[in-house]
């Protein structure tokens, strides 16, 4: 299973969810992959976790997707007690954990090759609905359900590590411009202004 | 238990417990009754000094504070947790602190990070990366500690307070420095003007009388 494959079939069930993502390949991937309006990728590791739990505090009627990284989120682990505990039931983050720092020249490994297990460590942080994803199949039973459920869902997806994003076009919108697209996005869908302060 | 030469911070480290009321009446009876007064007069300054900067912020408009507890400014916390004007949220690490902020401020509410000065240093990269670089409006309530105007000063606290201004300079963050509550309200209007006119992080250093 590779992270575009899980991509391909995820783009195409998002209608009105905000997805939040962070760096790396999967950015590119992504981009390229879904021009959805709602799409918020920050550009930076250890970031979408957060920025994702922060929309969906103030935006519960709201489905808030977040596709993290094992690098990002091992930068990030502090995370994850803060999401147990506030529980979001409209968040979904699926981890997509290839073992490597897939951007770097040289791929070097990240914890998760060795012995570390990300479910395992959200689950001892309190989130109760964790799991871990092997193969295709299995990820397309449970992305569609984790969308529908109104309930907090953790899934590491263990995916092959791939260079796919260095052959896809990078996104050329500039990050101030992709922040202000999903602004007056949210700010269209949600029937109010979104920034404050005098024009 | 309470003799003439008891240091005044055994006196001191008592205060929480004044809380209760017939604690309170009890010891009013056992220690010097002048003590007691001016310990009141220093709890009521402080609650009012408290109550008051969460005002300000209720004004101006914050309706989201991300907190990792620290000493100086504590008491603004529970109020704030009593008030339904604010959705207030623990947090594990300064960073994440900033980032959840942002995360509220970019689905539409006003957001406030609120942390000890130590937590510039922690969250530094979220500020940079989101906060700058993004360009997130967000209010920094920054504890001064290790200032010239911080009460509690000491070892602990001077070096990473000497080099806090340099931090927030180097990133380009906005900052005030606050000694008292004067013009509070309009001072915390303004900054929160002042992060939405520029769409990024705004710092407050709260010291002086706000670290007693």
């Amino acid at each position: 299973m590779t992270r575009y494959e899980c991509f391909e079939f995820l783009a195409p069930l998002i209608t009105s969810q905000l997805v939040v993502g962070s760096l790396s390949g999967q950015r590119v991937e992504w981009g390229h992959l879904s021009q959805h309006e709602g799409n918020l990728l920050v550009a930076s590791m250890g970031n979408a976790l957060g920025i994702g739990l922060g929309l969906a505090l103030v935006l519960p009627h709201r489905k808030v997707i977040v596709l993290e990284s094992d690098g990002s989120l091992l930068l990030s682990l502090y995370n994850l007690p803060t999401l147990a505990n506030l529980n979001p039931p409209n968040l979904v983050a699926f981890v997509f954990d290839n073992e490597v720092y897939g951007g770097t020249r040289i791929s070097q490994p990240s914890a998760t090759a060795g012995k570390t297990d990300l479910a395992a460590v959200a689950r001892g942080a309190g989130i109760e609905r964790t799991l871990t994803v092997r193969d295709l199949e299995t990820f397309k039973q449970e992305a569609p359900q984790a969308l529908a459920e109104n309930v907090l869902r953790f899934i590491v997806c263990k995916v092959d590590p791939t260079v796919v994003h260095r052959e896809i076009q990078r996104p050329t919108i500039d990050q101030q411009e992709h922040k202000y697209r999903f602004v007056r996005y949210l700010g269209k869908t949600e029937g109010r202004q979104i920034f404050l302060g005098r024009g | 238990m309470f003799q003439g030469s008891t240091p005044l911070s055994a006196y001191t480290a008592l205060l929480p417990g004044f809380q209760d009321a017939l604690l309170r009446r009890n010891l009013f009876h056992l220690l010097d009754k002048r003590l007691v007064f001016i310990l009141n007069v220093l709890e009521i300054m402080e609650e009012q000094l408290a109550k008051k900067l969460v005002d300000g912020l209720r004004e101006a408009g914050i309706s989201f504070v991300t907190f990792l507890p620290e000493t100086r400014l504590s008491q603004i916390v529970p109020l704030m947790q009593q008030d339904p004007s604010f959705q207030v949220v623990p947090v594990a690490n300064e960073a994440e602190g900033v980032s959840i902020a942002a995360g509220a401020a970019l689905g539409g509410k006003p957001a406030a990070s609120y942390m000890e000065g130590s937590g510039v240093y922690v969250s530094s990269y979220n500020l940079l990366v989101v906060g700058k670089r993004l360009g997130v409006p967000i209010l920094l309530i920054v504890a001064y500690y290790g200032s010239f105007g911080d009460k509690r000063n000491s070892f602990l606290y001077a070096l990473p307070g000497i080099h806090l201004i340099p931090i927030l300079e180097s990133l380009d963050i906005q900052y005030l420095v606050l000694e008292n509550g004067d013009n509070l309200e309009a001072q915390i209007k303004g900054a929160v003007r002042m992060m939405h006119a520029i769409k990024q992080p705004v710092a407050l250093l709260f010291t002086g009388e706000f670290t007693v």
